[in-house]
């Protein structure tokens, strides 16, 4: 554990062509990775229509399919599954096939999982779209596709277990815990979540409990182990050396499973749930800053620079960080009282999920594409336009939508002001939370035009290798 | 840490631990029984009409919880009394009939949970259509739950009465489709009428005669076993109803 993590990739140059990989690893890395960044351009551009129809509510109203309350489902979906689902599970294949220091095995299990994890995100998409929606916080899709996606998951991830449990060298890196980590709580969480809700759903109120416990342990055990385990492996082979206060990440790591499963009830608060669920959820999110100290301790090297991707992963840090704070903070009885089911949670939410986490897996797609299709991207300005909009864009997405939950936070609170003096009070904000939203969908826009323009270059190039 | 199969304990135990969590939760809460009134000679709450059932599968596909909760906080944590939302807060029993609990994440609109016992009026089947229908200051229209159709013989018992600028074209209707008809009867059955010896607020301090129990002005816990509810419980904090 104490080893440099950077021994882990054995001689670098050689380990990093394209060549170590086989062409069914190649290709399956690429398929998730393409559908990753094609999935991110439409969760944007759902996003952006349930944005602005928070401040104009007749736009698209009388289109069923794309309703508020679907849009927005399809949007979260969208980005949860496709985007983060597919890019996290090919940069996580990736690096744990970078550490076993050999080519990927299972691979034509991966393509066919990655298929069919898209065939199944494409089925449950058009099902919330045409009145299958089960309402439940990352957990829209309908109950039909789900099994599906779980064993198209498994498939996939065989290639990333066999990686880790054939690897060389005994000894687990950073990188290796969180990857490892992500590949087997997602199953165990999404079985659980839909037998205990969809399939045999439990009763009363504990739906509510359940439904909590798997939107935030998906987001602690799943969403931000994989991009942790991104920005460990990019970070120390940037910086080339352990990480500063690399003893204390193994803490930071149990910390984050041991404590996060449990920060479940934090938006029960006040609620019909026993009241022991939302105090421990508050406790917990106290604990969790402990992890999240360590996590910017150890990859405080981002901050120095040192290429794009470390721009990425820094800015992807500090605002995995911040929105640690923000959570433990807004835990507390006396302020979630004014943020509780306001747009300030949902600028929490983009803060972790968007700031946080996306911002770190950009990060290690930049660092591996090129290391993938053996060619660098081929538009350094498209890569420097992606950083500076996606930077841009987040930023004001979560300061207007702040803004708008605390306004309505405040004005929720005193029972004389109207929901429609409400939406007065928030509407100049939201206009701004969809221009943030306008400004990502460009940002991915960029990132999609460069993938798949790499992608052709890499392969004109090839052939003409292969002619010569 | 270097041994695999070690790691992958600790994983499971890791995971294994928050689900322990949810299990007491279930354990607590799996077999809350309805609570029987022997004054009324009825037990409380009531179980969903069937076509209200229908609606709450209709408010679930489309997504109405987006905005919407069905959680009435405690009086003194926030404002839901004071809007008018109820006059107590939710408990656990409140829910027990609902087939997909619908408790909401968002209040861009209004709570919904006493919606059939607004006071000082609660709107009526008619005044819920001509909302959906035609939508109100944040809240969309819903006109694809309506039929807007040519009257033939005679006009429907279910077209909506409009006036102003939604009435129909002459010799056209707007009617509600099933959906539109199984929501606003879901709409109209949210109403959580018994004061369960549990939603009781518990005494402020001070206040005297009984002793206060040391959560303060927390929620008090829903007893953990149904069977013994039976009976109304002396120790309720409060009297009988």
């Amino acid at each position: 554990m104490t080893a440099a993590p950077t021994q882990a990739s054995p001689s670098p140059k050689a380990a990093d062509s394209a060549a170590s990989y086989g062409p069914a690893g190649c290709a399956a890395l690429l398929i998730l990775l393409g559908s990753g960044v094609l999935w991110l351009v439409a969760a944007g551009l759902l996003a952006l229509i349930s944005s602005i129809q928070l401040h104009s509510p007749g736009f698209l109203a009388g289109c069923p399919i794309l309703t508020y309350g679907r849009s927005q489902a399809l949007a979260e979906s969208a980005f949860i599954y496709g985007w983060f689902g597919n890019t996290g599970l090919a940069v996580a294949l990736w690096i744990l096939g970078r550490l076993a220091g050999e080519p990927l095995r299972a691979s034509n299990w991966a393509i066919t999982g990655a298929l069919f994890w898209n065939l199944g995100l494409t089925i449950g998409l058009v099902g919330i779209a045409a009145g299958g929606e089960t309402a439940l916080p990352m957990l829209e899709l309908p109950r039909y596709v789900q099994p599906l996606l779980l064993a198209a998951y498994a498939a996939v991830a065989l290639g990333g277990v066999t990686a880790w449990t054939g690897r060389r060298r005994e000894v687990m890196f950073a990188s290796h815990w969180y990857a490892v980590a992500a590949l087997f709580l997602f199953p165990w969480l999404f079985s659980v979540a839909q037998v205990m809700l969809l399939w045999y759903p439990v009763h009363g109120i504990l739906q509510a409990i359940v439904a909590g416990w798997f939107a935030q342990g998906l987001w602690t055990l799943w969403i931000a182990p994989l991009s942790l385990a991104g920005a460990y492996y990019v970070v120390a082979r940037m910086a080339g050396r352990v990480l500063p206060a690399y003893d204390s990440a193994a803490f930071g790591f149990w910390c984050l499973l041991l404590v996060g499963g449990w920060t479940g009830g934090r938006h029960l608060i006040g609620g019909p749930a026993p009241a022991w669920i939302s105090t421990v959820a508050i406790g917990a999110l106290f604990v969790l800053l402990f992890h999240y100290i360590v996590v910017v301790l150890n990859l405080r090297a981002s901050f120095a620079g040192g290429g794009i991707s470390m721009r990425f992963i820094s800015f992807g840090v500090a605002a995995y960080a911040l929105g640690g704070i923000l959570d433990a903070v807004t835990g507390m009885r006396g302020v979630a009282v004014f943020t509780q089911f306001t747009h300030f949670d949902e600028a929490q939410r983009q803060l972790a999920i968007q700031g946080g986490a996306t911002m770190m897996l950009f990060g290690a797609l930049y660092f591996a594409l090129p290391r993938i299709v053996g060619r660098p991207w081929a538009s350094g300005g498209l890569v420097r336009g992606h950083l500076t909009l996606s930077a841009l864009g987040i930023l004001l997405l979560v300061a207007c939508l702040g803004a708008a939950g605390w306004t309505q936070g405040w004005a929720l609170n005193d029972p004389k002001t109207a929901f429609s003096a409400i939406a007065g009070l928030t509407h100049s904000w939201l206009l701004g939370a969809t221009a943030a939203r306008a400004l990502l969908l460009l940002a991915d826009i960029f990132l999609a035009v460069n993938f798949f323009w790499t992608l052709v270059c890499a392969a004109v190039g090839g052939e003409k290798e292969g002619a010569a | 840490m270097k041994s695999g199969p070690y790691f992958f304990v600790g994983l499971a135990a890791a995971f294994g631990m928050s689900w322990a969590g949810v299990m007491w939760s279930e354990a607590q809460l799996g077999r809350l029984a309805p609570y029987y009134d022997d004054i009324e000679s009825a037990s409380f709450p009531n179980r969903m009409p069937g076509n209200a059932a229908a609606g709450q599968l209709v408010y679930r596909d489309l997504g109405c919880a987006s905005c919407h909760t069905q959680q009435v906080r405690r009086p003194g944590y926030g404002a839901d009394v004071a809007r008018g939302w109820g006059d107590r807060q939710s408990v656990a029993r409140d829910y027990i009939f609902q087939p997909y609990v619908q408790l909401g994440w968002s209040r861009t609109g209004p709570d919904l949970t006493n919606l059939a016992g607004r006071k000082p009026a609660a709107p009526d089947a008619d005044s819920l259509m001509r909302l959906l229908y035609s939508g109100q200051g944040g809240m969309p229209a819903y006109s694809f739950l309506f039929e807007d159709r040519e009257v033939v013989g005679q006009a429907s018992q279910y077209a909506l009465k409009s006036t102003g600028g939604l009435t129909p074209a002459p010799g056209r209707e707007i009617v509600p489709t099933e959906r539109a008809l199984d929501l606003v009867a879901y709409l109209l059955s949210l109403n959580t009428t018994y004061d369960y010896p549990e939603a009781r607020p518990v005494p402020a301090s001070g206040a005297g005669e009984k002793p206060i129990p040391a959560s303060g002005g927390e929620i008090k816990p829903v007893p953990a076993s149904g069977a013994a509810d039976k009976s109304v419980p002396a120790s309720g904090g409060g009297g009988a109803k």
